[in-house]
């Protein structure tokens, strides 16, 4: 019951609403019906009054000179019956104007009292500002259709209001993060400026400060933009070699690595194929590396290998650095988190690197998982879908397993990678 | 007048003390909450410039800490954060914090709000003190004795400041190194006694009377009337 659009524009605001046509249809429906059911009777008296004639015969009759013409018992009974159905049609057609005015009233009250949770869930929707998502409409009642759909509501602002709180998070946590350096670069120019006999060591000192802060600030920029690129699931599909990009995200790590006295073991097996943007991948795999080197100790053994189990690609970074508390190892991806402020900031970390792993493995529709045991090690592995077997370039000298390759590569008695030995959803 | 800047970030901490010093301020640096803490409970500061993000103990959890032994003249705390959420700054002034400052600030506001802060102390509302024909601007860093400027060191300025502030007190040695020097300041040296001398060879040199006088065996004294 659609009307057309030049006809609703010119209604008037009332007459527009659903509970108005809701009204008018009920109402129709309903006169409608009352008028076939009172023709029917009528037209049903009508024809079983004609059709039984209950006397016959005519005549006239005479006395003292004058006549008067007799009424037939039939014209009379015709003329009665005439006037009945007279009376029948005009008591039926006040009936009928009657009902349709009360149908009208019955209508709009029905209607409004349907209607009215849905009035209820325009109000509210109409207060909520995308500022204060708080708001919930509740509907009470019956878990009926309009329930539902209020529920239903309900839940999607639930998550609108998360979404909104994380990037309001987000947000309040990048603006501190810029702010720190910011704070340093402005009140060590104010400071240099202000003394007018600063001698060139200060100076010096001054501009090597700000050089320091501005450096962090590129790295937050960077980091910042990477996470904020990678917000939508990839956008390169290529075919990349894994064991190709890891490799060489590695090498950038074998100088700083070995100035540390660091071993940077590399296991990584041939011909593992996945689909993916080649970039971001070695990106997660320098930020892992980056973490690795900075926070393992002198001396010790970083383990880098890579290798696939039943359709998954994984690969994993071990080191033998201080691990992290298990109470911590929920929030490591988190953005922004450190587990100790001060120490990994005057190491140059953003903060935003594993949060920036993560996000990568998930927009290639894989996972993140870390081991770690405090004093023992951390291990990181990120596991992706491997690129169908038929895209991939086969290669006959291909490690059939990549099981062995790793209980080779890392020795038992450490947190290593595990591939999965049921093929289900890994757990943590 | 003595003040802690607590600040985890080396960088910046380093900078507000340089430059407070130079406002005549004796400046002590912490970079966490726990030294914060140690430092606030064995020195009287007169102001703690805290940064509310700190590793180890929370900002606001310093504030508390130094609320709880605060005895005699209170210390007045300005809190430094780089979140400029009103939740974060209601929290920190509800706990116990004076005045606060976003990052990155002005520094010259943090000096004021520095001098404000001193000021609410000494119950005043200019920036200049005045005692007896002494005359102080404390964010010119000039003084003035009898409207003839006194050129004085740094050191000098701050140990003025600090004797017009509590004008009629008596100030033991102890206190005058505790507000004026910071923690770096030889307690064995008589860098007190020789300051306090040159301040009063140099207030004496503009004629009239001397305002500093000594209380034998307590201290020294500035007199409120010439």
């Amino acid at each position: 019951m659609n009307p057309p659009g030049w006809l609703v524009d010119r209604l008037p605001e009332w007459a527009r609403s659903i509970r108005f046509r809701y009204t008018l249809l009920y109402s129709a429906v309903l006169f409608g019906l009352a008028a076939v059911v009172v023709a029917a009777i009528y037209l049903v008296l009508l024809m079983s009054l004609r059709s039984q004639p209950v006397s016959a015969g005519r005549g006239t009759f005479c006395r003292y000179g004058e006549c008067i013409r007799l009424l037939s018992l039939s014209e009379f009974e015709r003329l009665v019956n005439t006037r009945t159905l007279a009376r029948l049609r005009n008591y039926s057609f006040g009936a009928l104007g009657v009902l349709f005015v009360a149908s009208l009233g019955v209508g709009w009250v029905v209607a409004g009292r349907v209607l009215r949770p849905i009035g209820r869930i325009t109000s509210v929707a109409r207060e909520i500002q995308a500022t204060d998502l708080s708001r919930r409409i509740e509907l009470p009642g019956p878990d009926d259709e309009l329930k539902q759909l209020a529920d239903t509501f309900d839940a999607m602002l639930a998550r609108l209001d998360a979404a909104f709180a994380a990037q309001r998070q987000f947000v309040a946590d990048a603006s501190h993060e810029l702010r720190n350096p910011l704070a340093i670069i402005r009140t060590n120019v104010d400071v240099a400026l202000a003394d007018p006999r600063a001698d060139p060591e200060d100076l010096r000192h001054t501009i090597a400060v700000v050089k320091r802060a501005s450096d962090r600030m590129a790295r937050l920029v960077d980091d910042l933009l990477a996470l904020a690129r990678r917000q939508e699931p990839t956008v390169e599909h290529e075919l990349v070699d894994l064991g190709a990009a890891v490799a060489e995200a590695s090498d950038d790590f074998l100088v700083p690595a070995a100035a540390r006295q660091i071993v940077l073991d590399r296991a990584i097996g041939p011909g593992v194929v996945v689909t993916g943007d080649r970039d971001a991948l070695k990106r997660a795999v320098a930020n892992l590396l980056e973490n690795a080197v900075r926070l393992a100790p002198e001396g010790s053994r970083i383990r880098l290998a890579t290798g696939s189990e039943g359709g998954r690609a994984w690969i994993a970074v071990a080191d033998e650095g201080p691990g992290i508390a298990p109470e911590d190892q929920p929030h490591v991806f988190d953005r922004f988190w450190r587990a100790d402020k001060g120490r990994a900031r005057a190491d140059g970390g953003t903060g935003l690197g594993l949060a920036i792993v993560r996000q990568i493995a998930e927009s290639h529709g894989g996972q993140i998982r870390l081991q770690s045991k405090p004093g023992v090690g951390s291990s990181f592995v990120i596991w992706l879908p491997e690129a169908a077997p038929a895209s991939a370039p086969a290669e006959p000298g291909r490690v059939p397993g990549a099981s062995a390759l790793t209980t080779a590569a890392i020795p038992a008695g450490r947190p290593r990678p595990r591939p999965p030995i049921n093929r289900g959803p890994l757990s943590g | 007048m003595r003040v802690l800047v607590v600040e985890d970030e080396a960088d910046l901490a380093d900078a507000i003390a340089r430059g407070l010093r130079r406002e005549g301020y004796a400046v002590d640096v912490a970079y966490d909450g726990d030294e914060a803490v140690d430092k606030a409970s064995v020195n009287d500061y007169d102001v703690v410039c805290l940064d509310l993000n700190l590793p180890r103990l929370d900002g606001i959890e310093v504030v508390r800490r130094i609320r709880a032994d605060d005895f005699g003249q209170p210390t007045r705390v300005l809190m430094l954060t780089a979140r400029d959420s009103t939740r974060d700054r209601i929290t920190g002034l509800d706990e116990g914090a004076d005045d606060y400052l976003v990052k990155p600030f002005d520094f010259d506001e943090l000096k004021a709000r520095v001098r404000a802060l001193l000021r609410r102390d000494a119950g005043r509302s200019g920036a200049v003190l005045r005692v007896g024909d002494i005359e102080l601007d404390s964010s010119r860093h000039e003084a003035r004795r009898d409207g003839h400027p006194l050129a004085l060191t740094p050191k000098e300025f701050a140990l003025l400041r600090y004797f017009m502030s509590r004008s009629g007190q008596v100030l033991s040695q102890e206190e005058l190194l505790e507000h004026v020097w910071d923690e770096n300041a030889d307690p064995f040296t008589n860098t007190v006694r020789v300051t306090v001398m040159t301040l009063r060879r140099k207030l004496a040199d503009t004629g009239g009377s001397q305002p500093i006088e000594t209380v034998v065996g307590r201290g020294y004294r500035l007199r409120e009337q010439p």
